[in-house]
């Protein structure tokens, strides 16, 4: 189903991984090494983010921070973009970032 | 008698604990708060869990270089010091502490600490 | 003026470096049969740089709700790693070796070379 993902402007390459980092799935103009590199480093990521919201929610005291929904990594040319156990990498000039949030957020659900 | 509890005796130290990479549990000793605590394992807990990200990225890049699995970390600021091993912090004062002393005895007593993160 | 020999004569010493504040590699110096090279180390000071800024956003956070100061502003990070420890403090680094490590001298000599103290 994530495949599909490929579809959308800008996105060069999907990966998913499990709540325990393994990686289950990836497609794209990556070879799987790189895939699955994508899918650790994401799982990596995600657990960095939430470390951070839990600690805005901690020293601010507002709540809203936690559960992080996602996070994005502009780069100079590529972003990186991933909403719960989903990554993709986007060209910046080809891809819209709000609407590969909302596919990956959609996506996520499947 | 826990890591904790050891280093909560040596000089200087204002409080050690331990926390569960789950993020589910923490335990300390010293003379800080509970919730003064709870805080300190959830920034302990993010910085560990992010350096273990940046060694695995350093490993890739220059595999079998000596650093990985990480063991801990040290912040350094200008009155206290916190120092991390595996999931075991330790706040202490600079002027009041060795801070070769505390990091030994945490190398030590965490030498066989899994490095699975679970 | 920044030493880099300096730093080298710590025991265990494996490499001294200088960066920029965005972690980039200034200067560096690497003991004959160290295992790491100039982009290992490029990448060393760019994560401490990274975690630096991580633990001064700690520090800030720390601050403000306890009484317990003396934590910000950062001087710097250590990356206690499998063999070798990174000493940071300011924009200057020491790796040396975790069996040798002396992490108060490691400071003194990174402070004296113009480390933030």
């Amino acid at each position: 189903m994530i495949k599909q993902l490929l579809a959308i402007d800008g996105v060069m390459a999907v990966s998913r991984f499990r709540d325990d980092g393994a990686f289950v799935e990836g497609y794209g103009v990556l070879p799987e090494a790189e895939l699955a590199a994508l899918a650790h480093f994401a799982h990596d990521y995600k657990r960095i983010v939430q470390g951070n919201a839990d600690q805005l929610s901690m020293f601010t005291g507002i709540n809203g921070w936690t559960p992080p929904g996602g996070w994005i990594v502009r780069g100079a040319r590529m972003s990186v973009c991933s909403v719960a156990n989903l990554v993709c990498t986007v060209d910046n000039a080809d891809g819209n970032l709000s609407e590969v949030m909302e596919y990956l957020t959609e996506a996520s659900h499947y | 008698m826990s890591v904790a509890a050891e280093l909560a005796n040596m000089p200087g130290v204002v409080a050690a604990g331990e926390y569960s990479y789950r993020g589910d549990r923490f335990t300390f000793k010293g003379q800080i708060s509970d919730e003064m605590a709870r805080m300190a394992a959830i920034m302990c807990r993010a910085t560990t869990m992010s350096e273990h990200m940046q060694v695995g990225m350093l490993e890739q890049y220059c595999p079998g270089c000596g650093s990985s699995p990480p063991q801990g970390w040290i912040v350094r600021g200008p009155a206290m010091t916190v120092c991390n091993i595996a999931n075991v912090f330790c706040f202490i004062d600079n002027d009041k502490s060795s801070l070769n002393a505390v990091v030994a005895l945490m190398r030590k007593r965490l030498a066989g600490a899994s490095h699975d993160l679970v | 003026m920044t030493d880099l020999n300096k730093l080298m004569v710590l025991k265990g010493a494996q490499a001294a470096f200088l960066m920029n504040d965005r972690g980039e590699l200034q200067q560096h110096v690497l003991a004959d049969g160290s295992p790491l090279d100039e982009t290992a180390l490029d990448l060393l000071a760019h994560m401490c740089v990274a975690n630096n800024a991580i633990a001064t956003m700690q520090a800030r956070g720390w601050e403000a709700n306890s009484d317990n100061k003396g934590f910000y502003p950062i001087n710097g990070f250590t990356m206690i790693g499998m063999d070798w420890s990174a000493i940071t403090d300011g924009n200057l680094g020491v790796v040396v070796s975790n069996k040798d490590a002396d992490y108060e001298a490691a400071y003194q000599a990174l402070a004296q070379q113009g480390g933030a103290g």
